[in-house]
């Protein structure tokens, strides 16, 4: 059952990305789209507004039934009819039961992400009811029996050939593809005379303000509008996470959510409705009613971990700079609600079944997180809510087995010792295995695998480690797994740049994984076990600093104090450990300050490491260092883009983790780089496997190496 | 931001959303622009829901000068059949080249939403740095129920067709905004 599951999602994956035209539409947008936005925000201080946004929302949210009576109030005494659907089932009956007590039958509608969440139109339609979009995205997906692939444009997956076959069938003349505001156009004629016909509309809302009873809907179209305008009835179908104290709250969410959802500073029409307005066709007023759905929202919003999700504005952001999504789009990546947030949500609105395979999707590399307007750690929520489908339907063999080797030092560090042996055959001698039996791990062939090293640093750092008798500044490293046992001459190259500058690098033998590949698993008791374990090897309260070759261990050291929040025995000393960590690049240029090379060296690329970038927030000190080193640094698009490496992602979903690295490869390949360089060795493995799978002559180099050469050490 | 900073501001962005600005003396200079829009644009008639008596005799002259029907009330009725909303704007918002429409009245709404072109005159003075500081003007408004409120910036648009911006997707095809610089 489970393995047919996972067989249909893959499958489901392939064809999208066997899709080319949905390929190119959704680089393109993600590309335009990172323009837009950087353009929008300009001048702005994002993190800072953003993280506003969140507190004003989880203000609100952890008085919602407060909101909600004091909404109903206002609202009812300006002539609204305010009712309160517990669940999805609740909310289509009361909206059909306000089209037969008002008579309505035909009803036009304008976007609402809830209406698709309870699955509305079609229920509405088994009761007889003619239902029509207008929202020209919606429309279309509508008159093909699709849902939305994104939730700001809905349409996002179809080209114009599609829409104007589909126009064409509509209207009955043929319609060309490449006249797109004729296209337009026959929407415009088309929904215009549903509006005027109809007798219901139904709007969704963007906020609704508890002080007056205001709700509010952000629209580009204008449909909204004349939904809300034309019939005589108007359904506002609304979650209840919507509701917001009051006007300043609206205005601090408004100002992020055109900026963020397309970069626009504001969407054309925001449209705030106080109660039972002017309407000739109702013979007076408006019949207005608002629906607030809960289906899990109240419990949620009482949730201490995934209250945040209920943060979320519908903005679209986190799906516009995932690069899975960007390679897949929304009918893969997303089941009503879509990108990160709806990973997320899927498992509370719509159940474990629909969440299951798609909650794993996630290569945690941040970039929702930081673009979220609402400040919404949605890989660590993501990374929870498959937790949560695991703990109902069992752990996988895999996870048991890893919490065993992990939780166990030596025994992990045996395991690896005795993989050097076994890779021994596949290698021939070399430092790539380029095939791999394929029943040990399928698909994996899109890259070459790093061998295990034959000694790793930690059996030579006796030999190497500095002797200096009166350090300035006592260092910790921690190795990481792949420093440790696969690419030691990272570490080699490291203390190479070091050396003769009074600094002590010592290696703490007790540490372990970082477990961080636990976390990513769910496991969180193993993250936190070994944790504990690396706390008490590393006795940070020793050193000045725990350096780190390795962006993902570093972001995960520094995610300690938050890991271990519930264990006031070990949280103090997290939170003193987690303060010295720091990368490679940031030292180098805080305690070292490399002499500059000069001269043109060789043409270098450089790849960012997700959590180097935004784990850390580190993005000019790598860039300067090899300048200063006298490398010809040649940039490109997509650097602060994941290489789709993810750890063990790379294994679960290969086929994405292959086409993510291709985009970079690609980009990497057209700078006419021949080196490329990064701070993290699982970006080392998945850029120099990639390479060296397509036989390129690019060399990847660790920040360390690539230093240590310049310097000619 | 003084006056003059507002009203380029203001400006800058309402046309980066497509809006056109012009500055005009006086509500006769306004009307008479409206019109004469009309006219050049092939439009027969003109709807002007929301304006005072004592207005409309101007409003009234400028149509019948370019042979235009005026028509203030009843828009339903004549829904597809006016090229032209004339409504005015409460205020201005220099960040997001946005207007301030109270559109509480129904005529005022379809004027403005099934109008080819949307004219709107906006009194100079009326103009603010960002919505923050229309804060306690909005909240007034919101506090007079039954409202409508909109804020619009630029005619209606989409881009759900491969991303090609489109504008007149549902609203009007054209915003002109008439910034009004009355010394009275």
């Amino acid at each position: 059952m489970s393995r047919a599951s996972r067989r249909e999602y893959h499958q489901r994956l392939k064809e999208a990305l066997d899709n080319r035209f949905l390929g190119q539409t959704l680089a393109r947008f993600q590309g335009n789209y990172r323009g837009s936005r950087e353009a929008g925000f300009a001048g702005m201080d994002f993190p800072a507004l953003a993280a506003e946004v969140g507190a004003a929302k989880d203000a609100a949210l952890g008085r919602l039934e407060e909101l909600y009576e004091q909404f109903k109030a206002q609202a009812e005494a300006a002539g609204a009819q305010v009712h309160l659907a517990a669940d999805a089932a609740h909310a289509r009956e009361i909206i059909a039961d306000i089209a037969a007590q008002t008579g309505s039958r035909r009803i036009v509608k304008s976007k609402s992400m809830t209406s698709e969440e309870i699955h509305l139109n079609r229920h509405l339609e088994a009761q007889g009811l003619q239902v029509t979009e207008t929202d020209l995205g919606e429309w279309i997906i509508q008159l093909r029996g699709e849902g939305p692939s994104h939730m700001v444009a809905p349409a996002i997956h179809l080209s114009r050939s599609q829409v104007a076959e589909l126009f064409t069938q509509v209207t009955g003349q043929k319609q060309d593809p490449e006249d797109i505001a004729a296209l337009v156009e026959v929407a415009r004629s088309r929904l215009r005379r549903a509006m005027l016909e109809a007798d219901m509309g139904i709007s969704g809302a963007n906020f609704a303000l508890a002080s007056t009873g205001t709700i509010a809907t952000v629209t580009n179209e204008g449909n909204a509008r004349l939904v809300t305008t034309l019939p005589r009835v108007h359904v506002a179908l609304v979650g209840l996470e919507k509701l917001v104290p009051d006007l300043n709250t609206a205005l601090k969410i408004l100002r992020l959510l055109p900026r963020s959802a397309t970069g626009q500073l504001i969407s054309t029409y925001v449209t705030w409705i106080t109660g039972a307005v002017e309407c000739a066709a109702a013979g007076g007023r408006k019949d207005l009613h608002i629906v607030f759905l809960d289906n899990g929202r109240l419990a949620l919003s009482q949730d201490p971990v995934f209250s945040q999700a209920l943060r979320c504005v519908r903005c679209g952001s986190c799906a516009n700079v995932c690069p899975i999504f960007g390679k897949v789009g929304g009918h893969t990546y997303g089941h009503v609600y879509i990108g990160a947030i709806g990973l997320i949500l899927t498992y509370f609105y719509h159940g474990r079944e629909a969440a299951r395979e798609l909650v794993k999707n996630c290569l945690n590399c941040q970039a929702c997180k930081v673009n979220c307007p609402a400040g919404i750690d949605l890989p660590g929520l993501i990374k929870k809510t498959a937790g949560l489908v695991m703990a109902e339907q069992g752990r996988p063999l895999k996870n048991q087995l890893m919490r065993r080797v992990l939780t166990n030092r030596p025994l992990f560090h045996f395991l690896l010792r005795r993989a050097y042996l076994a890779q021994k055959p596949l290698a021939r001698g070399g430092r790539l295995i380029r095939h791999l039996p394929l029943f040990f791990a399928p698909d994996q062939e899109f890259r070459s695998l790093p061998v295990v090293a034959a000694e790793p640093l930690r059996d030579r750092w006796q030999r190497l480690a500095p002797r200096v008798s009166n350090p300035r500044l006592k260092v910790a490293l921690f190795g990481g797994c792949l420093t440790d046992f696969v690419y030691p001459e990272q570490g080699e190259a490291m203390l190479k740049l070091l050396a003769g500058r009074d600094i002590q690098v010592d290696y703490p033998l007790g540490q372990s994984c970082c477990g961080l590949p636990a976390a990513m698993a769910s496991e969180e008791e193993t993250a936190r076990e070994v944790a504990r374990q690396n706390l008490a090897a590393l006795e940070a309260e020793h050193y000045d600093y725990v350096l780190t070759l390795c962006a993902s261990c570093a972001s995960h050291l520094k995610h300690y104090p938050r890991l271990l929040a519930d264990d006031p025995a070990w949280t103090q000393r997290a939170e003193h450990m987690a303060a010295k960590v720091i990368d490679l690049a940031s030292f180098l240029q805080k305690e070292v300050g490399l002499e500059p090379v000069a001269g043109r060296g060789a043409k270098a690329a450089y790849h960012a490491p997700c959590h180097l970038c935004r784990g850390l927030g580190v993005h000019q000190a790598p860039r300067q260092l090899l300048q200063g080193a006298g490398y010809d640094y040649r940039p490109y698009e997509d650097e602060e883009v994941c290489c789709g490496f993810g750890g063990s992602y790379s294994l679960d979903f290969p086929e994405l983790s292959a086409a993510i690295l291709e985009r970079k490869l690609k980009q990497v390949t057209a700078t006419g780089a021949e080196l490329l360089v990064t701070d993290c060795p699982g970006c080392v493995l998945q850029l120099e496997g990639g390479l060296d799978h397509r036989g390129s002559p690019i060399r990847v180099r660790h920040l360390a190496q690539a230093l240590a050469e310049a310097q000619g050490k | 931001m003084s006056q003059p900073q507002l009203r380029q501001e203001f400006s800058r962005r309402a046309e980066a959303v497509s809006a056109v600005v012009k500055t005009v003396e006086s509500l006769e200079d306004a009307f008479a622009q409206a019109a004469r829009l009309t006219r050049e644009q092939g439009g027969a008639c003109l709807a002007a829901p929301g304006w005072e008596p004592g207005e409309l005799a101007a409003l009234q002259a400028a149509c019948e000068r370019e042979g235009l029907e005026l028509i203030t009330q009843g828009l339903r009725e004549r829904a597809g059949q006016f090229h032209t909303g004339l409504t005015r704007a409460q205020w201005g918002v220099a960040e997001t080249g946005t207007i301030v429409v109270d559109s509480a009245s129904e005529d005022l709404r379809l004027a403005t939403m099934l109008a080819e072109m949307h004219v709107a005159v906006l009194p100079a003075a009326n103009l603010r740095a960002d919505l923050f500081a229309l804060e306690d003007e909005v909240n007034r408004t919101l506090g007079r129920a039954p409202g409508y409120l909109a804020f619009i910036s630029g005619p209606s648009r989409t881009g759900d067709i491969e991303l090609v911006l489109t504008l007149g997707a549902h609203g009007p095809r054209q915003l002109h905004i008439l910034l009004l610089e009355e010394s009275s």
